[in-house]
């Protein structure tokens, strides 16, 4: 019993990140923007966000320096393909070499030592058998999810601005006829993404282990991609995919302290072989918006 | 109409008429060194459908985009309801109360009715706001649609209802609408012409007709404005004109209203033509061979829906069979299924008795089958290759020496096609984006052409062309059945069906409704076919 | 009647700024040019500003070793054409796949694959030098093919994005090597200590690509093929049927497609091949440069080649001058260390350097689309004037 709350509590450890994430790409893609630079928004948000803990001594103000990295990141990226038009991949991919340099340089240089969140047990929910204390002993930035997703799935599916956001990822040619601003509503939607995204990765160095490694969220911004597509870009499905991947990684954590003998790098791999698994046969590509992934610019086929 | 005075005269002013809602007054817009607007003047009143009527390319898009703000003019004025006024941006002339349905729809796919018809407002979502003024505005003008559907499951002509309601939401004092036909049954057009009535006399307001059809203008409008390169060469009282003389200033000269009934969009003419125009008879191209055979094709799309269901048709060597039918009806696949381009869920075609490897890439084309396809942007040519190379696109081993591709071939055979084909290009190197409409659809006939097909599929081949290519097109279909090819016309200009094809068959949601001879072929009937109602 | 016209947003190295209306061919080279060199110094300016703000050392100190270590001296120039050697080759695969249309992220996984191909084939088959080399090479030539492979697999059976499938197998891929390097049966070296460090015996100088002296420097041989591939590449692009095909899929897949071209079979067939490249590349990496399989083998040269790829992306000439920078910033950041600036930046230069290059054609994009808009009112009014001549004719 004790293995299953164990490996309960790192699925949800390791969600996390992924959630936070995942509610902002998942804006942005219902938008049209296919977003690469997830990558760098989350380690961005990740060194930042301990730096900025350091700074101010504050577990609070590390988070918000993680939400700030990662909006810079999303802001110049938006920019430069929805407002200067350069190929969305080149500059997301180029993001997140930048952002690994760029943090592990300052690693290096500042060699900041973080102030971790505290934890928060809530009372006799968390004493509940088996699950109460993976789901209700926490960091408590963890319930900051309870927020965002939420807010997320407003803000797409109930707000004059979502709806204008849906129009521009699915049409983007009719909507701008319609007097819609296209490329501004994707950066806005880009920019939501560096926020939650910079959030999961102050998430993940400031509450959960309390420091900042080199390259320490290791492709997990790619894992968000995978969990929109296998979710439908429906976020409730999209957040269930991020605990499946969450689980996979909880699991490589827990098996060999549980005397399971696997190849570590089976168990490092398997979140990504989870997700191209996923994405082979459980994806849903005709519910993509039909206008993912296509620049637009008025007057341009 | 009679036919005894053909004159055009002009419309006194009237001094105490409907109120004058929009005056154009020397309207000029150039572009390099062309004028597309030359001294325009266009006046429409409340109350009244004023036509405006011209060939493409004629100047009446061009004057409408000033009018909605989306082009500036280099010169002119404009007045609305008498005020003196300067429309800089589509926003400004919204707020003017200028609104226009499109010929291509604003209207998204993914979206419901009621969220289409919100977009674009910058008041706060509300959704049963929304839908009541969906309700209320259907149930007023008799444009009878689901709220609650998404655009992606209605037709094209209520697709257009969305857009109208879309338009009367903001409660427009002046509505133009872009060749609104064009994507509507007979009845469907009769319903929309109904609505308009409706619209400006109850209320008042204005409205105007863009069309080069003369048909369209002569039943619906009230007033018509004739415009030919760029300049306005008559106004009249729609009820003092008639075709030939419509025709006459549209064109420029006197017209020939049978032989040019397509261009002009005049049906019954185009119904009484071929009849006796008719070079082979109907029996005897019975009895030639079957050349394309379509057996049972069945194409299934995204969510299972039938793009075509149980479709067989056959065409014999040297016949034109004109496939009819509203826009969205399962043309755009059929094409794409003989462009290899999609695979059949069920059935199969043959060529010359063989089966064709359905949705394997090329395969229709080794079989004789060439396409020129309606969209010749998407996959009729690649805009970003010069003449030359568009010119060889599916035979590059015929311009090949070895393994490798010769420029010289290549060069060579471009220019023995654009001479043969008057092509008007700079030369055989021009990048194929540089071309006029009309000259791209020459080469992609061409290339079509030049490879000895069996069958020829000509999907809208006329569409977006002036009188004098439309011409061009049309003798080149008439010549290459009479050279034995086998062609298949599809089209939802009905004009254009019945001036060139032997036999009609009409296409529904996929399915066949029926395939009748020409001469036994009617308006009514073809109608009902085209609405949904088997043969 | 619309006219499209060409959008520049994915050329990021227009060749020439043709004559646009109103500009002579000269002034727009200039302006190009001009801005380029702005953007590159704002560049330079970043990240000289970060290392003052950071440490002792001065920016200055930073260009003089990145110098030191890749143009100094015959010793490092060799350095320099080594480093480039592998980005080149990869680089050269790229630019196959994207002339088809199709963009992959897979170099850096295909690479480890290839490296492991070779490392398995020269430690384990016992072969003469000779033959081992070549056969090595091959052997990761196909690795890397296989690996690019399973994302053409995935793409066209299932539909998976190559973007995607390819980013997510390269973290398969460091496992795969990492895995390799914990057996002894498999890579992992045999030596007398306690616990086995995760890496490959040396290999034998006997086993490695021979050294070649060009010019007063000193270096590897692989740079020939890399030259030779390319020059293979250019020739092969533009005058084969598949390179033909290649360049229609890319344009324009639904004519492709109606024209004959499969583009399973071009498409998926270009993927496979930037992976046939890329493994190369590890292959030569491992016999050519770094004689050594470790985790994190070639670090970011793939990664380098990838950016190589996608700033060259219409030219093949240019591939090979942007190889060389990305190799000199390779080869000089060896020399880092002495300053007490950490080597990551010349990862964040190189990061600023493409971001730079990235703007000049976008900011130049947007200032055309005024003139853009023009050309299409040209062939617009091109129409009129041919209706005019059909008019004037009737």
């Amino acid at each position: 019993m004790d293995s299953i709350t164990s490996i309960l509590a790192g699925t949800m450890r390791l969600t996390g990140p992924l959630a936070f994430s995942a509610s902002g790409e998942y804006v942005a893609e219902r938008g049209g923007t296919l977003n690469i630079s997830l990558e760098g928004m989350m380690l961005s948000g990740a060194f930042f966000g301990i730096w900025a803990s350091d700074i101010f001594n504050s577990s609070v103000a590390g988070l918000i320096g993680g939400m700030l990295a990662g909006l810079v990141v999303a802001i110049i990226h938006a920019n430069m393909s929805h407002r200067l038009q350069a190929n969305t991949f080149v500059v997301g991919l180029t993001l997140n070499i930048l952002a690994l340099g760029l943090t592990s340089y300052l690693l290096r240089v500042i060699e900041p030592r973080g102030v971790q969140a505290d934890n928060i047990d809530i009372p006799l929910l968390h004493q509940i058998p088996l699950i109460g204390e993976s789901l209700f002993s926490n960091r408590w930035p963890i319930y900051l999810l309870l927020i965002v997703a939420p807010l997320s799935w407003y803000m797409v599916n109930r707000t004059r601005w979502g709806l204008e956001l849906r129009a521009c990822g699915e049409d983007p040619g009719a909507a701008d006829v319609t007097g819609i601003d296209v490329n501004k509503r994707r950066r806005q939607g880009l920019y939501w993404a560096g926020i939650t995204t910079g959030l999961g990765g102050a998430y993940l160095s400031v509450a959960e282990v309390g420091l900042f490694n080199q390259n320490m969220t290791a492709g997990r911004g790619f894992l968000v991609n995978a969990a929109v597509i296998f979710g439908g870009w429906r976020l409730v499905p999209i957040i269930a995919g991020c605990f499946l991947f969450g689980g996979a990684d909880a699991l490589r954590l827990q098996l060999p302290a549980l005397g399971y003998d696997i190849q570590p790098q089976l168990l490092i791999v398997a979140p990504f072989l989870l997700a191209i698994l996923a994405m082979c046969f459980f994806a849903k590509r005709n519910v993509q918006p039909a206008g993912l992934a296509k620049p637009f610019e008025r007057g341009v086929a | 109409m009679s036919d005894a005075n053909p004159a055009i005269t002009l419309t006194d002013e009237a001094g105490n008429g409907p109120r004058v809602a929009v005056k154009m007054r020397g309207i000029i817009k150039r572009y390099a060194s062309v004028i597309a607007c030359d001294q325009v003047d266009f006046e429409v009143r409340r109350g009244e459908i004023q036509g405006l009527l011209g060939q493409n390319g004629a100047g009446k898009s061009t004057l409408m985009k000033v009018l909605t703000g989306v082009i500036t003019p280099d010169a002119g004025s404009i007045e609305i309801d008498g005020q003196q006024v300067v429309i800089s941006s589509p926003q400004e002339a919204g707020a003017l109360g200028i609104a226009m349905v499109h010929q291509h729809f604003s209207v998204i796919d993914a979206l419901t009715v009621w969220e289409n018809v919100t977009l674009g407002e910058r008041t706060k979502l509300d959704k049963s706001g929304a839908v009541k003024a969906v309700k209320e505005i259907s149930a007023r003008y008799g444009l009878d649609i689901d709220p609650f559907a998404t655009i992606g499951s209605l037709t094209a002509g209520q697709r257009q209802r969305v857009e109208i309601i879309k338009c009367l939401r903001r409660d427009p004092s002046i509505l133009i609408f872009d060749e609104p036909t064009s994507v509507l049954t007979l009845a469907e057009s009769e319903e929309l012409f109904t609505t308009l009535r409706h619209v400006v006399t109850a209320e008042n307001r204005a409205v105007v007709l863009i069309s080069h059809k003369l048909d369209e203008i002569l039943n619906a409008t009230d007033y018509v404005t004739i415009m030919r390169n760029g300049v306005v060469v008559a106004e009249a009282k729609t009820s003092e004109t008639d075709a030939r003389g419509l025709a006459r200033e549209m064109v420029g000269r006197d017209v020939s209203l049978r032989g040019e009934a397509v261009a002009l969009g005049l049906m019954h003419a185009a119904e009484q033509t071929a009849v006796t125009d008719a070079t082979f008879d109907a029996e005897e191209l019975q009895a030639r061979p079957i050349v394309l055979d379509i057996n049972n094709a069945t194409v299934t799309g995204r969510g299972g829906v039938k793009l075509l269901d149980d479709f067989s048709l056959e065409v014999h060597r040297g016949e034109i069979v004109g496939l009819a039918g509203v826009e969205g009806n399962g043309q755009a696949t059929l094409e794409k299924l003989l462009m290899s381009l999609v695979p059949l869920s069920e059935g199969d075609v043959q060529v010359d008795g063989e089966k064709v490897k359905d949705g394997r890439p090329g395969s229709m084309g080794h079989a004789g089958v060439a396409v020129i396809p309606e969209d010749r942007h998407e996959a009729g040519c690649v805009l970003d290759m010069t003449v030359a190379e568009n010119l060889v696109l599916d035979d590059l081993d015929r311009v090949s020496k070895g393994r490798l591709v010769s420029k010289q071939l290549i060069r060579e055979n471009a220019q023995k096609l654009i001479k043969e084909y008057e092509i008007k290009t700079p030369s055989p190197d021009t990048p194929m984006r540089s071309l006029s409409g009309g000259n791209q659809q020459k080469v992609v006939l061409a290339r079509e052409l030049s490879r000895n097909p069996k069958v020829l599929v000509a999907a809208q081949p006329t569409h977006g062309l002036d009188v004098g290519a439309v011409e061009y097109m049309t003798n080149q279909l008439r010549a290459a059945a009479e050279a034995g090819v086998a062609v298949l016309l599809i089209s939802t200009e009905l004009e254009e069906i019945l001036a060139l094809s032997d036999r009609i068959a009409v296409i529904n949601e996929g399915k066949l409704m029926g395939v009748v001879e020409r001469n036994e072929a009617d308006l009514e009937t073809l109608g009902m076919m085209m609405g949904g109602q088997a043969l | 009647m619309t006219v499209d016209e060409p959008t520049t947003s994915e050329d990021l190295l227009p060749v020439v700024m043709g004559p646009k209306t109103g500009d002579t061919r000269a002034k727009g080279i200039l302006i190009n040019v001009a801005l380029y060199a702005i953007c590159m110094l704002g560049a330079v300016a970043l990240a000289s500003l970060l290392v003052i703000l950071t440490t002792d050392a001065s920016p200055f100190d930073v260009i003089h070793a990145l110098y030191l270590g890749s143009l100094s001296e015959p010793a490092a120039i060799g350095r320099t054409v080594e480093q480039a050697t592998p980005i080149l080759i990869v680089a050269t695969g790229l630019v196959v796949t994207s002339r088809a249309g199709v963009f992959s992220i897979g170099p850096e996984g295909q690479f480890l694959i290839g490296v492991v191909f070779t490392g398995m084939v020269i430690f384990k088959l016992g072969l003469p030098p000779v033959p081992a080399i070549v056969l090595g090479l091959i052997a990761g030539a196909v690795g890397g093919g296989l690996w690019a492979g399973i994302a053409a697999v995935l793409r066209y059976w299932r539909g998976v994005d190559v973007i995607i499938s390819t980013l997510l197998l390269n973290f398969v891929a460091i496992e795969v090597l990492s895995f390799f390097l914990n057996k002894t049966w498999l890579l992992q070296e045999k030596v007398n200590k306690q616990v086995l460090p995760p890496q490959s015996p040396s290999l034998n100088e006997s086993f490695r690509l021979p050294r070649i002296t060009i010019g007063g420097f000193t270096t590897t041989s692989g740079i020939i093929l890399a030259l030779v591939l390319v020059a293979l590449m250019a020739f092969l692009g533009m005058r084969t049927r598949w390179g033909f095909r290649s360049r229609m899929l890319g344009l324009n897949p639904n004519s492709a497609q109606a024209a004959g071209v499969s583009k399973v079979l071009v498409g998926g067939g270009s993927l496979v091949i930037s992976g046939l490249f890329a493994g190369l590349a590890g292959g030569v990496w491992f016999t050519g440069v770094n004689p050594r399989v470790v985790l994190g083998s070639g670090g970011t040269m793939p990664g380098e080649g990838l950016l190589t790829a996608l700033i060259s992306r219409r030219n093949p000439i240019v591939i090979v001058p942007v190889a060389l920078f990305f190799g000199a910033l390779r080869a000089g950041g060896l020399r880092l260390a002495a300053t007490g600036v950490p080597s990551n930046i010349v990862q964040i230069v190189q990061a600023l350097v493409v971001l730079a290059a990235l703007l000049p054609p976008a900011i130049l994009h947007v200032a055309e689309r005024r003139k853009a808009v023009k050309i299409a009112q040209r062939a617009a009014a091109a129409e009129i004037a041919s209706q005019e001549k059909v008019e004037v004719a009737a």
